[in-house]
């Protein structure tokens, strides 16, 4: 069973350790010019107020080809999921099924759960190392970058990162599986499972990461000086976005509350603020420094990245064993 | 004698669709039968309970003494339409084979490629229809099962390639001394190497026998138009038909027809065969069938 596995699964296992090739070679490439940069940039001895280093550097980044190579590894952590579960997971058994060849190999002295139990295994470890190999190279090669940039733990780099793309990718290959399992056609499959993925991944920072998180709340007084975003619209309301008090951090709400606690949404008083107000945005700012305004922030502290990578990815294991069994039991019981 | 396949009730649905009706058999090992019927009638669903691939829904089944489960050592299934991977290679569907079956005959296998002049170095999906179901055979053969079932595996062959495979099978059923349960919707397939019979029309058994006693106490009457139940006991009317002057009735009997005014005719199985499939489903079953061959 282990040798009909492998002899199924090796054209794909070749392609993916070409590309697991490439990635790497271009990583390893770049690496010391980007640890140059870094270097030069100030950054690792700065401690407070690293903005404007860390924008130097990320310009400097951005006019070298680590700057492409950046988003497109990043690109590539979230592209993987899908790739997994679209390729070697959706055919895996529809195609089999689709084929036929299903009543050949089980007329073979093997038993079905043995069968997918060992395909499940082979292909499903696979993809957790080709998820952890791509990933330790990624994490490692864009370290500098992340320091200088929004932080790892937000949704744009967190599942890029670290450990939780094993968890995609197991949870993506089992989808697959799944879906061809119950779909019984390839290209059906296929389409589905990418659908399903790419929901998976929008879901999970939506919904499912901030429950993991326990996010740190807070309710502080109104700083003009925290500003980061006024928008003043033509009905007299105006929006007020502050900048977190930390950096690094996943901001998961932020909410401007007036001293009853509702969102302070105006009126805005247009002598002070807008178009027409002589005062300029200072006049503004003090008008609104005024209103006992305050800042109702949920956030999530840069230091929490690895707990909440361990969370997750358990959340995943948890998720791929259960449709694991599942897949064993429908198969067992289910398909003809 | 022992059993090769038993079945007691044997019902199959799929949704609301029954494919096998209330199917109660007793096929004896140590012989080549044949399951016939038309498109449709339950010789795939009987075959693949039998296997193991399917449950049923109602009844019993019992293959070789034992209920019958998917990778048992003792049954060789070659499915509909033959499948086989097609991006492997001969070689490689025998090197499978070798992996998954503890009794695995390679010598066996590598004869009957060699003797069939196939290059093991071809790609199965390659392969012509013939050579297709003559690898699949191969597989279930070199396996060494004491039961082959075989469903429609001559279904999409041109007569050469049919007459080979039969003839394949017929020497391995004859050397090794194996059971074989192989189902078509033509008669003239299975009469050149089954000795014994299951009719199945409309999701039921019309008909189970050995085919040399089924030919023996299955006659043709034509005589002046008459009532059938004018027979007397021990005659079975299976199928009649009358014009304004004359009736013909096709009548299983054990007792000898000694009526004069009859005349009698033996059968040949393929008349046997349309005979009891017409009763199960009227004229319309009967020309679907003859419009097949």
């Amino acid at each position: 069973m282990i040798w009909l596995t492998w002899r199924q699964f090796r054209t794909q296992a070749w392609v993916a350790a070409a590309a697991l090739v490439v990635v790497a070679g271009a990583l390893a490439a770049t690496a010391p010019g980007l640890s140059d940069l870094y270097d030069r940039s100030g950054l690792a001895a700065c401690t407070t107020g690293c903005a404007d280093l860390a924008g130097n550097f990320r310009a400097e980044v951005a006019r070298t080809v680590a700057g492409p190579l950046y988003t497109g590894a990043t690109a590539l952590m979230f592209l993987l999921p899908a790739v997994v579960g679209v390729f070697w997971g959706a055919p895996l058994v529809a195609r089999e099924l689709e084929a036929g060849t299903h009543r050949l190999v089980w007329s073979q002295t093997v038993t079905r759960g043995r069968w997918i139990a060992v395909k499940l295994a082979g292909v499903g470890l696979a993809a957790v190392l080709l998820a952890g190999l791509i990933s330790l190279a990624v994490t490692w090669w864009s370290g500098p970058i992340d320091e200088a940039s929004e932080g790892r733990i937000t949704p744009l780099l967190f599942a890029a990162r670290g450990i939780v793309p094993l968890g995609y990718a197991a949870f993506a290959f089992l989808a697959g599986v799944l879906v061809g399992l119950l779909t019984r056609r390839t290209v059906l499959a296929m389409a589905i499972t990418l659908l399903l993925v790419a929901l998976v991944q929008i879901a999970m920072p939506m919904f499912v990461r901030p429950a993991l998180s326990s996010p740190v709340h807070s309710t502080t007084a109104f700083v003009p000086d925290s500003i980061r975003e006024l928008g003043i619209h033509n009905d007299e309301t105006i929006s007020v976005f502050m900048r977190p008090p930390v950096e690094g951090a996943w901001t998961v709400s932020n909410r401007t509350i007036t001293s009853s606690g509702a969102e302070f949404t105006g009126p805005v008083d247009l002598t002070k603020c807008g178009p027409d107000a002589g005062g300029g945005p200072r006049a503004c700012e003090k008008w609104l420094g005024t209103l006992g305004l305050r800042q109702d922030i949920s956030y999530v502290p840069a230091d929490r990245f690895w707990t909440l990578q361990w969370r997750e990815l358990g959340v995943f294991t948890g998720i791929t064993a259960l449709l694991s069994l599942f897949c064993v039991w429908w198969i067992r019981r289910r398909v003809a | 004698m022992t059993s090769a396949i038993v079945t007691s009730g044997l019902t199959k649905r799929y949704g609301r669709r029954t494919a096998l009706r209330d199917c109660t058999l007793d096929i004896p090992a140590g012989h080549v039968v044949g399951l016939v019927g038309p498109n449709g009638a339950g010789k795939s669903t009987l075959l693949q309970l039998a296997c193991g691939l399917l449950r049923p829904t109602e009844g019993t089944i019992e293959v070789l003494g034992g209920p019958p489960a998917n990778g048992s050592a003792r049954i060789g299934f070659v499915a509909q339409d033959t499948p086989v991977y097609a991006g492997l290679t001969i070689a490689e569907h025998l090197r499978l084979g070798a992996h998954l079956n503890p009794g695995w005959d390679k010598r066996l296998a590598e004869q009957r490629i060699d003797d069939l002049g196939l290059d093991p170095a071809q790609r199965a999906g390659k392969l012509s229809g013939g050579q297709r179901a003559q690898l699949a055979l191969t597989m279930a053969m070199a396996k060494r099962p004491d039961l082959l079932l075989l469903d429609e595996p001559v279904a999409a062959l041109d007569p050469l390639a049919r007459r080979e495979f039969l003839q394949g099978l017929m020497e391995f059923v004859a050397e090794h001394g194996v059971s074989a349960v192989m189902s078509s919707h033509l008669v003239a397939d299975l009469e050149r190497v089954c000795d014994y019979l299951v009719v199945l029309a409309a999701s039921r058994v019309r008909v189970t026998g050995d085919v040399e006693e089924l030919l023996a106490t299955h006659h043709r009457l034509t005589g002046a138009r008459r009532d059938p139940d004018t027979l007397g006991p021990g005659h079975e009317v299976v199928y009649a038909s009358h014009t304004d002057v004359q009736s013909t009735l096709l009548v299983r009997s054990s007792a000898p027809i000694d009526d004069p005014s009859w005349a009698t005719d033996r059968l040949d199985l393929e008349e046997l065969v349309l005979a009891y499939m017409t009763e199960a489903g009227g004229a319309g079953r009967k020309r679907s069938l003859e419009t097949q061959r």
